[in-house]
């Protein structure tokens, strides 16, 4: 992540960092100390060297539990960091906090349930190759990674209202519109990409799950998978007197901002690798929150606090436009 | 797409609604299979009452111009763009022979509204 790109300064400073580097650092890092110290405890009962691979017949690949256990705190520790750091020095949006802290949080979780449940397993076991079978153990690892990444996305707290009596700058684009005009700007977003993408992403992570006879991991990962790919599948974007909104059609991924929060509306060519890393529900480069599903023509929207969310859609100028005409009509109201 | 409408008008609201949806597909802004917002989305959008955008919508779909799907909302319909062509060059050589006669845009819209009143079938 590079530095935040130009918005105008109206309180360029990142909020909320103490409770950042609370989530996103410190309960990761002890919570992976924690996982680091327990797991050594149980060396004299553990066999040695112990299974940290399982195959479809049961455990194929064994190592020392030291190495397993350091190599996976610190990849926790790392990620840890990247999460606190994305949130700390690029979220002035709650959703990148929210990113952040869930990143963190959920990598440490992942990795913490992951070395004490392969390792848990195997206490009192006299050899690797005895080692039991782990589908409930990468269960519980799938779901202690969801569950606290979800946690710390909760607990992140939100963006206070931040309203501007500031007028739109003269050169951003406007609308005529009369004095008494009402107006309102309503557009879909269908993802024909996601339709494609589905069945790709989909059908292996079926395949694979059948071919390995692990049903336990096939279902929770399906249909979080569904889920997902079903919520970034079409969107409708909203502009009128209430400000911007953009709603997936399952109503989360959701992206609100009030008209007195709008700094300034243009349009944007938006390289969806290359700006987010992808398409989606997507932070971009400086924090920058994203509803990204094709390559072309986007609306970006300026906010306060250094905030800038950009959804791709058709016929972004007129939306812009709109949004700055109304953003600047209530202000002289 | 942007709608707008304007409450001091003598015109009802729906009336200015359905008439920007005829403009825009006339225009060929909106082109068949095109969705329109959702009556819900558009009433609070424009802050007015939901019963109103279904006037307008069904007054359109009486027109042939959208279809209205349970489930997918209001669709431009396939047929809602094929005949414009002809009335717009009808048009154009209404204005043209209007402008060459001098007569004011008001008298020639006028003109046209006592047409329409003199044929009433449509």
């Amino acid at each position: 992540m590079t530095a935040p790109t130009t918005t105008p300064a109206t309180a360029r400073t990142v909020p909320h960092r103490t409770a950042t580097t609370v989530l996103a650092l410190a309960v990761p890092l002890v919570l992976t100390a924690v996982t680091v110290v327990v797991a050594l405890s149980w060396r004299g009962d553990l066999p040695d060297p112990v299974a940290v691979h399982w195959g479809v017949d049961g455990p194929d690949g064994a190592g020392s539990a030291a190495g397993f256990v350091w190599s996976s705190a610190i990849t926790a520790a790392i990620l840890a960091v990247g999460g606190w750091a994305l949130a700390f020095f690029s979220g002035h949006a709650a959703t990148t906090r929210r990113l952040g802290a869930g990143f963190s949080l959920g990598f440490a979780g992942f990795m913490s349930a992951l070395v004490l449940g392969t390792l848990g397993v195997q206490r009192g076991v006299p050899d690797w190759t005895q080692a039991p079978s782990v589908d409930g153990v990468v269960l519980l690892t799938v779901l202690a990674g969801v569950l606290l990444a979800a946690l710390g996305a909760a607990l992140t707290p939100g963006d206070v209202r931040a309203p501007t009596t500031a007028r739109v700058p003269d050169d951003a684009a406007r609308l005529p519109l009369g004095a008494d005009e009402r107006a309102g700007w309503v557009q879909h977003i269908r993802s024909r990409g996601v339709l494609v993408v589905a069945p790709v992403v989909l059908v292996p992570v079926v395949l694979v799950a059948v071919i390995l006879k692990a049903p336990t991991v096939l279902v929770p990962a399906v249909l979080v998978l569904t889920l997902l790919v079903a919520s970034m599948a079409s969107f409708t974007v909203t502009v009128d007197g209430r400000g911007l909104s953009v709603r997936s059609g399952l109503g989360w991924p959701r992206q609100v901002v009030p008209l007195d929060e709008v700094v300034r509306a243009e349009v944007v060519h938006v390289r969806p690798f290359h700006d987010f890393g992808g398409w989606g529900y997507r932070v971009g480069r400086g924090g920058r929150v994203g509803i990204v599903v094709r390559t072309g023509e986007g609306l970006l929207v300026e906010r306060t606090g250094g905030r800038s969310l950009v959804v791709t859609v058709d016929d972004a100028a007129t939306a812009a436009a709109l949004l700055n005409t109304l953003a600047d009509r209530s202000r002289v109201a | 797409m942007l709608l707008r409408i304007d409450p001091t008008s003598a015109e009802p609201l729906f009336a200015q609604l359905a008439a920007q949806v005829r403009a825009s597909v006339a225009r060929g802004d909106l082109t068949p299979g095109t969705r329109l917002p959702a009556a819900r989305d558009l009433a609070a959008a424009l802050e007015i009452n939901l019963h109103t955008v279904l006037r307008a919508y069904q007054d359109l779909r009486d027109e042939g111009l959208i279809e209205l799907r349970r489930g997918r909302g209001a669709v431009v319909s396939e047929h809602a763009a094929l005949d414009y062509a002809p009335l717009r060059a009808a048009l154009a050589e209404v204005v043209r022979t209007s402008r060459s006669l001098g007569l004011a845009p008001e008298t020639t819209t006028a003109l046209l509204k006592d047409a329409f009143t003199e044929e009433p079938t449509r």
